[in-house]
């Protein structure tokens, strides 16, 4: 019910944290359906035990891990937050509510650089601001929000949710903490698989909180995108972890093609090498999977973003900047110091025609991310032998590398035949695509 | 449930007793093949090769029913299923997959070929127990753990089709490979029965190991219940 301060209680193991992200559309319901009525009045189905699914209407939301990247500010966070709920926030409101929560002396820290205390205080704030700064009735979702809080954080927690429940907004708390469950009109116990419910003592005092702020039409998936974006810009791990394997293998290439008597036979040896790097940079887990797996960040994500999250993921953590200029890379050292005598027709025809295997390239960097974000569905990601799922992708590559030896024994044609490498590339490109559709599609439904 | 691992444990015995009879009797008694055979004596291989194939589809298919069921309907026989599955699927997996390499460096003359598609899929499909298997291992049992690992089993099978394709195209622009039809490769009835003695073996093996792996998997899961109670 709107205005209401419920607090799901219950020992260690009982379901809480489930709960929870079964409300959020994080987890898989066995039977029933999650539907959430939305700012309009309407029903809408979050998920349901059948696979269908859909984001939640804006909220705010704290997860029992913090949910946050440690690449990020405190400052962008807090951004962040009120952005994927369409409220725009600018720096003023942000400084106010850092200031009000006692964070606006970290305002520019990353979050990695934070205590556990000072963390936890900011997935909370996360978790309220959206709510407290909406001029419509929003839910706040937060698990065992005052886990670490210093006494006087508590206190302004308990009174923050006094605060909106008295403007109409609904707060479910999962918690251990007797203070916090004194702030609630209604207690739910789960014990042993059971539900009992009890009427709360709704403690707590009002305070005042920031105005509202407009909202702004931002999709949560351009959101995610731009995030992404950001957190590579300001620590390029992915580019970087790429790049370096690639290049490793370039120079490998290299030493091995001066040594090795090739001929025209075998110019599928000299695609293959050429077009090795790229496929490398392809395959190699991007560093947004990490970011993601980070304190549950994909989790919040995830549920704020609903099912559009895993598509615009594959997308904007897979390598898209350095195949093609990998490749013609590649291929101006390799077929330098090659024994193969290339004439310089077949050689301008090749740097003619090298973009499109390369841009092909791409499509396989999206299905090798959607593989990786499949594995990263798993608990402890980082134990899983991610790389034995990958071998499916080899059969792109060997279409590249056979289109690219087409073009250099017999010139780029577009005659739509088997044997010609626009279609051998487009083959590439499908079946990449299928592989992709297969990684992201099955979880998801 | 000690009744019926014991039965288990009866099979698997008679199961491995019968697979080394085959293989003495292949290695020492069957006779040469005759006809267009690069290497006649290498088809020796093939008493182990062929049956632990058809037993790797068996695992495959169980792996396959098992995560469907998980994953639309969350059942608990579905899970242990797909537990058995991927366990059988990599011991036999891998056995084709050894043999059949062995078998095609001395017939193909290379060990693997990416335009046949058995081998491709087997390939495929043991990569994909292998990490079942490791993952199973390494992940806490749980709800998220079943589903993620289900829909991995899933995404196994999908590839199936698409490797079926991408073999289909590579194919076209490669010569084919040998393919063995009992008529044209002069296998004599000798072989087609030592071959089925082999089959038989090994499906004994299987069902006892399958019986002795589903045992295992359910008293797992009750003492992880009674653990649970503890906690």
């Amino acid at each position: 019910m709107k205005g209401e301060v419920v607090a799901l209680i219950g020992e260690n193991g009982s379901g809480k944290s489930t709960i929870i992200e079964s409300l959020c559309g994080i987890t898989p319901l066995k039977k029933g359906v999650v539907h959430w009525t939305t700012e309009s009045n309407i029903y809408k189905v979050i998920r349901d035990s059948e696979g269908r699914r859909n984001p939640p209407p804006p909220m705010g939301l704290t997860l029992q891990d913090s949910g946050m990247c440690g690449e990020e500010t405190v400052s962008e966070r807090l951004h962040t937050a009120l952005s994927v709920s369409g409220l725009d926030a600018n720096e003023e409101v942000i400084a106010k509510l850092l200031y009000d929560w006692n964070l606006n002396h970290r305002s520019k820290s990353r979050i990695s650089q934070l205590s556990g205390g000072l963390k936890r205080r900011l997935a909370v704030l996360c978790g309220l601001a959206p709510v407290a700064l909406s001029d419509s009735d929003r839910i706040a979702i937060l698990d065992e929000p005052s886990e670490g809080l210093d006494l006087n954080s508590k206190r302004l927690l308990m009174d923050w949710i006094k605060t909106l429940s008295s403007l109409n907004n609904t707060i479910l708390i999962s918690t251990h903490d007797q203070d916090i469950i004194n702030c609630a009109n209604r207690i739910i116990e789960i014990n042993n698989g059971s539900i009992s419910e009890e009427n709360g003592k709704n403690m707590g005092n009002k305070c005042k909180i920031p105005d509202f702020l407009p909202r702004k039409n931002q999709d949560a998936t351009f959101t995610l995108i731009k995030w992404a974006f950001r957190m590579e810009l300001r620590n390029p791990i992915d580019t970087i972890g790429k790049a370096t394997p690639a290049i490793v293998a370039l120079l490998l290439a290299y030493t091995l093609v001066g040594k090795l008597e090739l001929n025209s036979d075998n110019y599928d040896l000299l695609a293959a090498l050429i077009l090795a790097p790229s496929f490398i940079t392809c395959i190699v887990s991007p560093a947004l999977v990490s970011r993601l797996i980070e304190d549950g960040s994909g989790k919040w994500w995830n549920s704020m973003v609903g099912p559009m999250s895993r598509p615009a993921n594959s997308i904007s953590g897979s390598s898209l900047l350095l195949p093609i200029p990998l490749a013609y890379l590649s291929c101006f050292m390799l077929m330098d110091i090659s024994s193969l005598e290339l004439s310089s027709e077949v050689a301008d025809n090749v740097f003619l025609w090298l973009w499109l295997p390369s841009l092909v390239m791409l499509d396989l960097a999206v299905a090798a991310t959607g593989i990786h974000l499949l594995v990263s569905d798993l608990t402890r990601a980082n134990a899983a032998a991610s790389p034995l799922l990958l071998v499916t992708l080899a059969w792109p590559f060997l279409e590249l590398t056979d289109a690219l030896s087409t073009i250099m024994a017999n010139g780029m044609s577009f005659e739509l035949e088997f044997q010609n490498p626009l279609i051998t590339c487009l083959i590439a490109s499908l079946s990449s695509a299928m592989i992709w559709i297969a990684a992201i599609y099955i979880p998801e439904s | 449930m000690a009744d019926t691992t014991h039965i288990g444990k009866i099979l698997t015995k008679c199961g491995l007793f019968f697979i080394f009879l085959t293989a003495f009797l292949g290695l020492f008694w069957a006779p040469t093949v005759t006809g267009s055979w690069k290497s006649p004596e290498a088809y020796r291989i093939l008493y182990w090769h062929v049956p632990i194939a058809w037993i790797t589809i068996i695992s495959y298919t169980f792996l396959f029913v098992g995560a469907l069921s998980w994953y639309s309907k969350r059942k608990e026989w579905g899970w242990n299923l797909v537990v058995v599955g991927s366990e059988l699927s990599l011991i036999f997996g891998l056995g084709a997959i050894i043999s059949g390499t062995i078998w095609g460096s001395a017939e193909w003359g290379v060990p693997w070929d990416w335009t046949d598609l058995r081998l491709n899929t087997f390939g495929l499909l043991t990569a994909t127990s292998l990490f079942l298997v490791l993952a199973r291992e390494s992940q806490p049992d749980g709800m998220d753990t079943r589903d993620t690992l289900s829909s991995i089993g899933l995404f196994g099978f999908a590839l199936v089709p698409i490797t079926l394709i991408a073999t289909t195209w590579y194919k076209n622009r490669h010569p084919g490979i040998i393919i063995i039809e009992s008529e044209e490769s002069g296998l004599s009835s000798e072989i087609l029965s030592l071959m089925m003695m082999g089959a038989v073996s090994f499906i004994i093996l299987f069902i006892g190991l399958s019986i002795v792996s589903y045992s295992t998997i359910k008293l797992e899961s009750e003492l992880q219940n009674k653990q649970m109670k503890f906690d």
